[in-house]
């Protein structure tokens, strides 16, 4: 792989600036997108504690021993806000090809309208999916355990649940070829723990729960 | 020709090629990184492919990412565009070792060119005329040394960089004493390289750029020269063609012998050749850049050949079909670089949501750009919003035609450039021709903009 990248792109300008933006990005993105979808998490999949990286920053939510009741209702007022900006899907067809040659074309629409309280691991990279052998559905799994790999130029880079809970419906075929962030296996969240109301939770593969 | 390309850049120059695929006939798929996931190329394109997420590092610029994507879309060549991959010749090394080609110059043409200082060597080897300038500075010393032997004032240059980024100007001794350890560590943050080398500054000079094409089978063409010379801290911002500070016969002059030694050192596919222009006339060449350019398109209204198209069809194995004498440059073209920057707070890059947006039209007007009313400018990348570019007849038409197209042009919600356009168009300098590269850094930006609200 190059060793070295000679120019990046033209006309970017102080970076002091660059830096200023970024943060105020980071926080407000902290503020709209995560923590609200991180307390939806929390509440939905009754997990005691969540950390996220992202970029430089971390955040952790902890919740004391709360009852059902009382974390769906902490979690409702934010619904709207954690999904604002999410479902604006592309307004183009994405085609993905298959190892194998042949296409299967999705319109992005379809796949960004996600339903509600859904989660599932997903590509951590462009490359060949290939789910572990043994999955199947109704497994169990642990926050963080490898469900898969996407081979990327013969480096296999783990795919992981993002939560504990169960082992859903495949949204991608072995060999299929994927792209970076494509939900490739449903988790489901342990039946007692799944409220009708659990809010849209939004599981980028940079955010990963953490019991 | 290929039957499918990746193309691996993203805003305007990502739609530039696909229309260039597009108008071949050939197949594209768009790689874009999460934030780009709105953008017009990845909205347009018939195929578009996540191939990371916002941060550069791990979608334009990773390697594995953009030949992974080629491959499992079943493409059998790449795009890199300008910037990212576009001049890393271990890159077109990996693509090439997976069965793919680059869209650019073979890995050895872009190795052998991959040094700036070398490159001099080479191309002074055959007849360009270069500016004094060091080798390779060993140390501290060294740079003194050479800097002694140069004549103050010198510009300390990375080698590996490109753009003017990292560039430092100075002026006596005690400043090179107290800037030489930060340019090296600057260079080693900012292209992982640390070699500097040592050029003299011309203090009153233009930017002149030579296009030139040449095919696998030595045959070579150049498409004349372009003047970037307004510029704001060594970053083009209006390009022009012809110059205004050549005569018919230096241009031809300059573009032949620039043509002439490039083919000698055995370059490949597109290139622009620049030179610095100083007030006498003469010409210097500096660097060589083995990509399309930003300003492209200026070449292309005077031209009428289609440069991103020829750019494939060279990468491709085709022959340039095309000689010296069907190149010809009629009327004049000027590029206005419309940038998402506040002039009035130092040009900070801006982002956010564009509301209303209206490009410009008319006999001339050609605009490239990637926006759409309520697109979302990503914060991660460079401020280009797009070019827009003008053609006339001559010189005062395309002046003209410029700010009548600048009024036109409507981006709401973001703070642009495009009243510093008007100002610059609008000043004598300007009109006379006679603006050096070191102007707007001179007298600021204000005194532009406060005398063209006048």
């Amino acid at each position: 792989m190059p060793a070295r990248v000679k120019s990046s792109t033209q006309g970017s300008e102080s970076e002091d600036a660059l830096q200023v933006q970024r943060d105020h990005e980071a926080i407000a993105g902290l503020a709209d997108d995560l923590l609200p979808a991180l307390i939806a998490k929390l509440a939905a999949s009754g997990l005691g504690e969540i950390e996220v990286r992202q970029g430089g920053w971390k955040a952790r939510l902890r919740m004391p021993a709360a009852t059902d009741e009382s974390s769906k209702s902490a979690a409702k007022p934010l619904e709207g806000h954690a999904g604002r900006g999410q479902v604006t899907g592309r307004g183009a067809a994405v085609v993905h090809a298959r190892a194998d040659g042949s296409e299967r074309r999705s319109t992005p629409i379809e796949r960004a309208v996600e339903e509600p309280g859904r989660i599932a691991a997903k590509s951590p990279a462009v490359g060949v999916y290939q789910p572990r052998k043994d999955l199947a559905v109704g497994m169990r799994v642990r926050s963080g355990e490898r469900i898969g790999h996407v081979n990327v130029l013969g480096v296999n880079q783990d795919v992981v649940s993002p939560v504990d809970g169960v082992i859903g419906s495949s949204l991608a075929e072995s060999g299929e070829a994927v792209e970076y962030g494509q939900e490739l296996v449903r988790i489901d969240l342990p039946e007692r723990q799944t409220g009708g109301d659990a809010g849209r939770v939004d599981n980028d593969p940079s955010v990963a729960g953490k019991a | 020709m290929f039957t499918k390309i990746l193309i691996a850049n993203r805003g305007e120059i990502a739609l530039r090629i696909l229309r260039a695929c597009r108008s071949l006939g050939v197949g594209a798929v768009v790689a874009y990184s999460e934030a780009d996931r709105e953008s017009l190329a990845a909205q347009l394109a018939d195929e578009a492919i996540c191939i990371g997420p916002a941060d550069a590092k791990h979608s334009y610029l990773s390697a594995p990412a953009v030949i992974s994507a080629a491959i499992v879309t079943g493409c059998d060549a790449i795009h890199p565009g300008y910037g990212f991959l576009s001049e890393d010749e271990g890159f077109a090394d990996v693509v090439r070792a997976h069965d793919l080609a680059f869209i650019g110059p073979s890995a050895e043409v872009l190795e052998r060119f991959a040094s700036k200082e070398a490159t001099r060597r080479i191309l002074s080897a055959h007849g360009l005329t270069t500016i004094p300038g060091s080798t390779m500075l060993r140390d501290e010393d060294h740079a003194l040394e050479e800097a002694e032997r140069i004549g103050y004032p010198v510009l300390i240059k990375p080698s590996a960089g490109g753009g003017g980024k990292g560039m430092r100007l100075v002026r006596n001794a005690r400043e090179l004493e107290s800037i030489f350890k930060v340019s090296r560590s600057e260079a080693k943050a900012g292209f992982g390289d640390d070699s500097l080398y040592l050029e003299k500054f011309l203090e009153e000079n233009r930017h002149i750029e030579i296009q030139v094409a040449v095919d696998r089978f030595g045959n070579a063409i150049h498409l004349f020269e372009r003047d970037c010379s307004v510029q704001r801290r060594h970053q083009k911002i209006i390009e022009e063609t012809p110059s205004p500070a050549l005569t018919d016969a230096a241009r031809q002059d300059l573009a032949e012998r620039a043509l002439k030694a490039v083919s000698a050192a055995g370059y490949e596919n597109l290139g622009t050749l620049e030179f610095l222009v100083d007030s006498k006339g003469d010409a210097y060449f500096i660097e060589i850049n083995c990509r399309i350019q930003v300003e492209h398109p200026i070449t292309e209204l005077c031209t009428g050949i289609d440069l991103v198209a020829l750019q494939i069809r060279i990468a491709a194995g085709e022959p340039l079909g095309i000689t010296q004498a069907d190149v010809v440059s009629n009327g004049h073209a000027i590029e206005f670089r419309i940038l998402a920057e506040d002039p009035a707070k130092d040009f900070r890059p801006q982002s956010g949501q564009v509301g209303a947006y209206l490009a410009p039209g008319g006999p001339g007007v050609r605009m490239d750009s990637h926006l759409y009313p309520g697109y979302e400018i990503p914060s991660y990348y460079d401020s280009l919003l797009g070019k827009l570019c003008v053609w006339a007849p001559d010189r005062a038409q395309a002046i003209a035609r410029g700010d009548a197209a600048l009024r036109e042009l409507l981006v709401d919600g973001v703070i642009t450039n495009i009243e510093l356009h008007r100002a610059i168009l609008a000043n004598q300098v300007f009109i006379d021709g006679k603006v050096t590269t070191s102007l707007l850094d001179r007298v600021g930006s204000a005194p532009f903009v406060a005398a063209g609200n006048r």
